[in-house]
């Protein structure tokens, strides 16, 4: 039936109910069989760490494609993890060293292929083929960021027998109760175990009874002597500014920040030692964007510019080795150790758990904080 | 002319239905369709990163597994072998009646205020009262956290009056000031039912009372409270039911002190990677809440109380 003739005959109402019928079915099967329009262009979705989704760490990819990738802000690894595996589409992932392994186990990373990616070339040769850039052998994770994890404290509010001798002891020291601030991490843990004797080899790997007992010694002292488990570097640094907090668990730019604000605060080298940390983009395979935009976008934090940003912004270091010649000599000279594979070797170099003692350890540490009296 | 088409008459309980079939089918979608697949999750088992789909009581099990060392806590001995639900429960339950108390405790004088002295202007006064509303959730409890933080309005107010020396630290991060953020965030929630069931009250019946001799204090026990106990009993469990699982507050203002039954779920869910435990926990407490205020309202004698005051 013509098309005309068609509606000729619908609008004089000549048309059985039967024949309505088929041609209403046959245009639907013409929809369902039209080659699918290419959806509207997906915005990227990134989950990132609370600050690091200000344009300025990914401009190249601003000025490409005119805005900002969607972001979702994540407090630790684990609670991304859990977020992408409860249904949320992200395209972009910004893991670390010791937890990229923990979204490869779950099927979630996708190989990066480096060649898409114009500033791999100038990353340090050492970090390309890291532990944990590298997993069985793939690239999963291009390296951007690399710093500490340390002891912040206030200098003008902490007693000189710390300074004398700093330690992570302060966390379960009962002269600072509701005075220090632990990251909300079950890291706390295994700190403390640290400051019973147990090197971090051993205590990131702890698990069954002893890890149970290192909870209860330690955990529990941990969790009732912080004011709060920070979740926030931005609430971090307001505590630690107003003196509400004396002494935190710290990455590098709440020393960095508060130093700016002219706050007397130093970044403890504890005797237990303290650790550092690198990490970078993985590609997940949940996303629905487009992945040349998430390739745009790994790119954009590789860049030198990004690395520049990050070096006198926050006092971290970069993959790219062209960042530290963009970067105010400065800012390079007061960050110390300038190459990634040095700055590992001087502290403890986090470490992946298996992924069944990093659930034991999640649990455990769920349960420690529920029961904070 | 044709005669009229005889109507066909449908039966009056299904015009009814069918005029509340819009309401019905996103009640049906998005409540009862998420509720029933809460409740088969939590009959399913968690196992690393996948879900085994066999059925299992393990999880209704675990919340209720005796064990014979009770973990005391807050000097009370929970026997169970996994004690962090029950612990977290009770402590939600407990902290949630008190913020209840509270609520109603401010909410019943305002309403009074409002149904028996104001006069002119009744609608302003009440738009007066939804003011707070006219700001999210989120910004409120922020707020509550200005007002109480060590550097906060109270700290700061105390500190220049010279009465403190250093801030109280009390204030913030502890189950009181989640008690404290709940109750004002219910309370207009509450004044209105309340002033609702005041504002039905027969005048004539307060006058008969006066005339036989009661005195104020007499009339209102005798004839205004319970008159007005429908009202306050909803009021009641208006606040009581959504707070007991609230998350959002313990997790801004509660400090690691202040958590509640809905940080365990959110845990449960997420960090600790154990949905269907997370599922049998919260069917649990909708049961345990479904259980108290049954319990609560035949407690009261709610039924015949609606009679009387119809």
């Amino acid at each position: 039936m013509k098309r005309i003739q068609f509606i000729d005959r619908m609008a004089q109402g000549k048309m059985s109910r039967r024949q309505m019928l088929s041609q209403a079915g046959a245009f639907g099967v013409g929809l369902l069989s039209l080659p699918k329009l290419s959806a509207a262009a997906e915005v990227l979705t990134c989950m990132e760490w609370g600050g690091y989704d200000v344009a300025e760490y990914f401009q190249s990819y601003v000025d490409k494609h005119g805005a900002a990738p969607n972001f979702s802000i994540f407090s630790g690894e684990e609670d991304a993890l859990a977020k992408v595996r409860a249904g949320f589409a992200a395209d972009v992932m910004h893991p670390c060293n010791y937890s990229v392994g923990r979204f490869v186990s779950a099927k979630l990373a996708v190989e990066i292929d480096t060649s898409k990616l114009s500033n791999w070339k100038d990353i340090f040769p050492a970090l390309q083929t890291a532990d944990g850039v590298l997993v069985d052998g793939k690239v999963m994770m291009a390296p951007a960021d690399w710093g500490n994890s340390s002891i912040a404290y206030r200098t003008d509010l902490v007693d000189d027998d710390f300074k004398k001798n700093e330690s992570w002891g302060i966390f379960f020291d009962d002269k600072y109760a509701g005075k220090v601030s632990m990251l909300d991490n079950e890291l706390l843990i295994l700190i403390g175990a640290m400051v019973g004797g147990m090197p971090y080899d051993e205590a990131y790997k702890l698990t069954g009874a002893a890890l149970t007992e290192a909870a209860k010694t330690w955990g529990e002292k941990g969790v009732k002597n912080s004011r709060f488990l920070w979740t926030d570097a931005s609430e971090l640094q307001q505590a630690m500014a107003s003196g509400e907090v004396v002494a935190a668990y710290a990455w590098n730019d709440v020393v960095k920040n508060l130093t700016r604000e002219g706050i007397p605060v130093t970044y403890a080298k504890p005797k237990e030692g303290y650790f550092t940390w690198f990490c970078g983009l993985t590609l997940l395979n949940t996303g629905k964007a487009d992945p040349a935009l998430a390739y745009d976008f790994i790119d954009a934090w590789l860049s030198p510019e990004t690395g520049k940003t990050l070096i006198e912004g926050s006092g971290y270091g970069h993959a790219n080795i062209k960042s530290f010649e963009a970067a105010n000599p400065d800012d390079v000279k007061a960050m110390g150790i300038l190459d990634p594979v040095e700055h590992m070797k001087s502290a403890i170099l986090f470490k992946t758990p298996t992924d069944a003692v990093q659930n034991e350890q999640n649990k455990v540490w769920g349960e420690l904080k529920a029961l904070k009296q | 002319m044709t005669s009229p088409k005889p109507r066909r008459q449908w039966p009056d309980w299904l015009a009814g239905y069918a005029l509340l079939s819009p309401a019905l089918l996103v009640m049906a979608a998005t409540l009862a369709a998420p509720v029933i697949a809460l409740f088969v999750l939590s009959f399913w088992s968690q196992t690393g990163f996948d879900i085994d789909r066999s059925f299992t009581l393990a999880n209704y099990w675990k919340l209720i597994e005796p064990s014979s060392e009770p973990m005391v806590w807050m000097g009370i001995p929970f026997p169970f072998a996994y004690p962090v639900a029950a612990i977290l429960m009770l402590k939600s339950l407990v902290m949630s009646l008190v913020a209840t108390v509270v609520v109603i405790a401010m909410a019943y004088p305002m309403a009074y205020f409002l149904a028996f002295r104001v006069t002119r202007h009744k609608a302003l006064w009440i738009i007066l009262l939804t003011i707070p509303f006219w700001t999210s959730y989120l910004l409120r409890v922020f707020a509550w956290k200005i007002v109480l933080g060590y550097n906060g309005a109270i700290n700061t107010g105390l500190k220049s009056l010279g009465i403190i020396e250093a801030p109280l630290e009390f204030l913030l991060y502890n189950p009181i000031a989640v008690m404290i953020t709940l109750a004002h965030a219910w309370i207009a929630f509450t004044v209105l039912p309340i002033y609702v069931s005041l504002e039905k009250i027969d005048r004539s019946l307060l006058e008969a009372a006066t005339d036989l001799g009661d005195s104020r204090w007499q009339r209102f026990w005798r004839v205004t409270l319970p008159l007005s106990a429908p009202g306050t009993i909803a009021a009641a469990l208006l606040v009581f039911i959504p707070t007991v699982g609230d998350y959002v507050t313990p997790t801004l203002v509660g400090g690691p002190g202040g958590t509640m039954i809905g940080t365990l779920m959110q845990e449960l869910f997420l960090r600790q990677d154990n949905a269907p435990l997370g599922a049998a926990l919260a069917i649990v407490m909708m049961a345990i809440i479904a259980g108290i205020v049954a319990l609560f309202l035949w407690a009261v004698g709610y039924s015949k109380m609606r009679e009387r005051s119809r």
